[in-house]
């Protein structure tokens, strides 16, 4: 593949340029190619489908797996087996293959998927090597260190195999791209970077991170299938750890998440071999070193330099998005119940962050809760949405019981929240961060409607400048009203912010208290945590004030403002409290 | 008597991991991030023993082992900067999932570099005490178990003290446990990032060279030495330095016992089981977790 035309033609704008690309290569391939290069052309079609796959994993749900080289292994075995023994069933070795794999995926991703980061990748390291050891090791199923030969291919090598692998990669590789341009792209993001964000707009993050795990264990299957079928033989190498760093090696050379990229990576990666002959059989590591210097240099990969040297050359047009022709209301359909606390407790070691905490807040009612630092207002709230569990108490919203159930199914009775320190893809434009909250939705919008309505929210914020920039590049108080933009897009019954005022100047404080003050007239509840007591006055009717983890004062916003009670824990303990 | 000598051997065998355990922690509690090119680092080590020696012998010395193991410390312990400077330092401000994956491009690197240079197939590094076996009380034990215990042995005395007895090692228990906070204190973290990095390459280096005597060295050997130190971290509860010496130990025990009972295949087998059991019986390993939230 020539370097300067293809590279021009992907500079190209315009739909067809990843097509294009094809094109020329499968032009130079018809002209120049002999049996072998198509063979390795067709090699790099099935890497490439894995890469794709592992993007999934690795790329999209963030979980750092390193069973997908042995997944790729099982798919090639089990290729194997059903080509040499049911002859007659040879259109069934591909979905087979994908399948086997995808099992093997479900049953170690339900039990493994909720470790940590490294305990997760240890666990799949282990399985990995399960297999590895299995196909060494049963002799008489797998043919040990000998592997199997005079595996057939369910179509004949040559170019048919080439089209079939690559028809394969562009189908799968144009699924994926598609989702991913839809609200999909957004949500995912949100879900690997900020799970709980994305658990309080009601996204169940363990599904969709076994959702990736098993579609990317699907592909490795079918991978692993296909790369058997060119070969003709397997081995107990396709199962083995080289597979599996290969595999992470083209992921980050070509790119994390982008679709390119796993055809990139794949490429460079199968045809290092020949295109560095000069090294000799340093190839690899030369492949290594660049690797590394992607890691160190260029994190998203050569897809990412290449889309933005396209956007330098040609800065794309950004599409204004129609705006919806309502502006949306809050409330929704269904009435609200009341949110009850009863004697609610949570212990961190000896710490008594919340200690016997009750009280109600009825449905479309305002109200604030102040404290000094450390007197439990935060841990309440994530007690409340169910980030972190409660010891002891009932926690109800109308007849649902809110206390232990995980932080999404909280959510979708119609809790939303924001966070303190705001949690924000810091790459996503404010309005495709707002847009996530429609997720949930049936029927779900399309991203263009989800901005819509999103850039409306921020409008109604007086944010909707901020609607194209990137969260990252906002100042603090302007993210947090990007927050609020968000929960108020999820529709929710009740509304439970994080000092929202915190990091905004007096004036936009006032007009964001105005605009919860109309939330609230809508239906919704509010359950608003400050410091500052104007700007709950200006939002809420009613104070709850606690101190070291308790109630000390519930009233009217007057009437607690001069609870000699709330004085001290105000004034009398922490002078600079009063003053910020 | 046989139960005498696996048990030797096992402790021999388990010193050896606990050097590389040892290494993998003080690297993961600094840096908090996996080395995942600790293995690899092991693996150099033997290569060092297998080359100095050779070119020694070829310049006519001929050193015992003892004068050669500081040496493959040294040597070890530079490669453990090499890591340092570029797996650790360019993404210190990054997730701790970039160290994870930059190391196992290194690891590639290494290993690669060790196939190509030194070559595929396995060597022998020197006895570190060469000799006849010792016969103590009717039972014949290797002599090169015996030393590798006690090197090992006092190696870990060596770091534990240096731990948990100095400034130094003082200042480091405080980065592992918040580095930003260390810093707030005037600790230079980086320093004693680096600095565990160098260690933790020596300490692989030795363990190394020790085992490349009873088995081998070859290019190819890096990840399993990786798994069992990382086995060994994650089972002992992670960060803790005693955890991973002891679960080191009880991989090196396991292992003996099943290979001489079913078969080193089993043994393998057996042992991954075990640690996938554990990871979903008791996530935070079996003596509870020293460090939390890191990757």
């Amino acid at each position: 593949m020539k370097p300067g035309s293809t590279l021009r033609i992907l500079l190209a704008q315009g739909p067809a340029p990843a097509l294009a690309a094809a094109g020329a290569a499968l032009a130079w391939l018809a002209l120049a190619g002999d049996s072998y290069t198509i063979r390795l052309a067709t090699l790099a079609g099935a890497q490439a489908l894995l890469v794709l796959g592992y993007q999934l994993v690795f790329g999209h749900a963030g979980a750092l797996s390193l069973a997908q080289g042995g997944l790729f292994g099982l798919g090639a075995y089990v290729a194997a087996l059903l080509s040499l023994h049911v002859p007659w069933a040879m259109a069934l070795t591909l979905p087979a293959a994908a399948l086997a794999a995808m099992l093997v995926a479900a049953m170690v991703g339900v039990a493994v998927l909720r470790l940590q980061t490294h305990y997760f990748a240890l666990a799949t390291l282990a399985v990995a090597q399960l297999i590895h050891l299995a196909a060494v090791n049963l002799e008489t199923l797998t043919g040990g260190a000998n592997g199997l030969a005079g595996i057939l291919p369910v179509v004949p090598r040559g170019w048919p195999m080439l089209l079939l692998v690559w028809g394969l990669f562009g189908a799968a590789g144009w699924m994926v791209a598609r989702v991913l341009a839809g609200l999909a792209g957004p949500v995912l993001d949100l879900a690997r970077e900020h799970p709980q964000a994305a658990q309080s707009l009601g996204i169940d993050v363990a599904a969709l991170r076994f959702s990736a795990f098993v579609a990317g264990a699907g592909l490795a299957g079918l991978a692993g299938a296909l790369h058997a079928q060119v070969v003709g033989v397997v081995s107990p190498d396709v199962a083995d750890m080289p597979v599996m760093i290969g595999c992470l090696i083209a992921t980050v050379i070509g790119g994390r998440r982008a679709v390119l990229g796993a055809a990139l990576g794949a490429i460079l990666l199968t045809h290092a071999p020949e295109w560095f002959r000069f090294l000799e059989n340093r190839h690899l590591i030369a492949f290594g070193l660049l690797a590394l210097a992607m890691v160190i240099v260029a994190p998203d990969g050569l897809a990412a330099l290449v889309t933005d040297a396209r956007r330098r050359l040609r800065p794309p047009v950004t599409p204004t998005s129609a705006p919806a022709p309502q502006p949306p209301t809050v409330a929704r359909a269904a009435a609200p119940g009341t949110l009850r606390l009863e004697s609610v407790g949570k212990s961190f070691g000896g710490v008594r962050a919340l200690d016997g905490v009750s009280f109600e807040v009825a449905p479309a009612e305002a109200v604030g809760v102040i404290g000094p630092n450390g007197s439990g207002k935060t841990t309440l709230v994530n007690v409340v949405t169910g980030i972190i569990a409660a010891d002891a108490g009932r926690i109800s919203l109308g007849s649902e019981t809110l206390r232990d159930r995980a932080a999404y199914a909280i959510a979708r009775l119609g809790v939303s929240r924001t966070f303190q320190q705001a949690q924000l893809v810091a790459a996503a434009p404010a309005e495709d961060a707002v847009a996530a909250a429609a997720w949930r939705r049936s029927p779900r919008p399309s991203l263009p409607a989800a901005r819509a309505e999103a850039s409306h929210w921020l409008a109604r914020l007086d944010a909707g400048s901020d609607a194209a920039r990137p969260c990252g590049a906002l100042p603090a108080g302007r993210r947090r009203l990007v927050e609020v933009a968000r929960a108020l897009m999820a529709r929710p019954h009740l509304l439970v912010l994080d000092e929202p005022g915190a990091g905004l100047s007096r004036s936009e404080r006032a007009a964001l208290a105005r605009h919860l003050r109309a939330v609230c007239a809508e239906g919704t509840t509010l359950l608003i945590i400050d410091h500052d007591i104007d700007f709950l006055a200006a939002c809420t009717n009613r104070l709850i004030c606690l101190d070291r983890g308790q109630v000390v004062a519930d009233g009217p916003v007057e009437a607690v403002r001069r609870d000699p009670r709330v004085r001290l824990a105000w004034f009398g303990i922490d002078h600079e409290e009063g003053a910020a | 008597m046989v139960t005498a000598q696996l048990l030797v051997n096992a402790l021999a065998l388990g010193a050896a991991y606990a050097l590389v355990a040892l290494g993998f922690v003080l690297v993961l509690n600094a840096a908090g991030a996996v080395n995942f090119a600790q293995g690899d680092m092991v693996m150099l080590g033997g290569v060092a023993a297998v080359t100095l020696s050779g070119l020694l012998t070829l310049a006519g010395v001929r050193l015992p082992g003892v004068v050669l193991l500081p040496l493959v410390v040294v040597v070890s312990g530079l490669v453990g900067l090499l890591v340092a400077a570029l797996g650790f330092w360019p993404l210190r401000d990054r997730p701790p999932a970039a160290m994870f994956v930059a190391t196992i491009a290194l690891a590639a690197v290494f290993e690669q570099s060790a196939m190509a240079f030194f070559g595929p197939e396995p060597r022998t590094a020197p006895a570190l005490w060469e000799g006849a076996a010792l016969m103590i009380g009717g039972v014949a034990f290797g002599r090169q178990p015996l030393a590798l215990i006690l090197v090992a042995g006092l190696c870990v005395a060596g770091v534990y003290l240096l731990l948990e007895r100095t400034q130094t090692g003082r200042r480091f228990r405080a980065v592992a446990q918040d580095r930003d906070m260390a810093r707030a204190l005037g600790i230079r973290a980086a320093r004693l990032v680096v600095g565990a990095f160098a260690l933790g390459g020596g300490l692989a280096g030795l363990a190394g060279a020790l085992l490349g005597h009873q088995f081998f060295v070859h290019a190819g050997q890096g990840p399993a030495y990786m798994v069992k130190a990382y086995i060994a971290a994650a089972i002992g509860g992670w960060g803790s330095v005693p955890g991973a010496l002891l679960g080191a130990l009880l991989i090196a025990l396991f292992e003996t016992l099943v290979s001489a009972a079913l078969s080193a295949v089993w043994a393998q087998a057996l042992l991954y089981l075990t640690l996938l059991i554990i990871l979903l019986w008791r996530p935070q390993g079996l003596f509870g977790e020293a460090i939390g939230q890191r990757a």
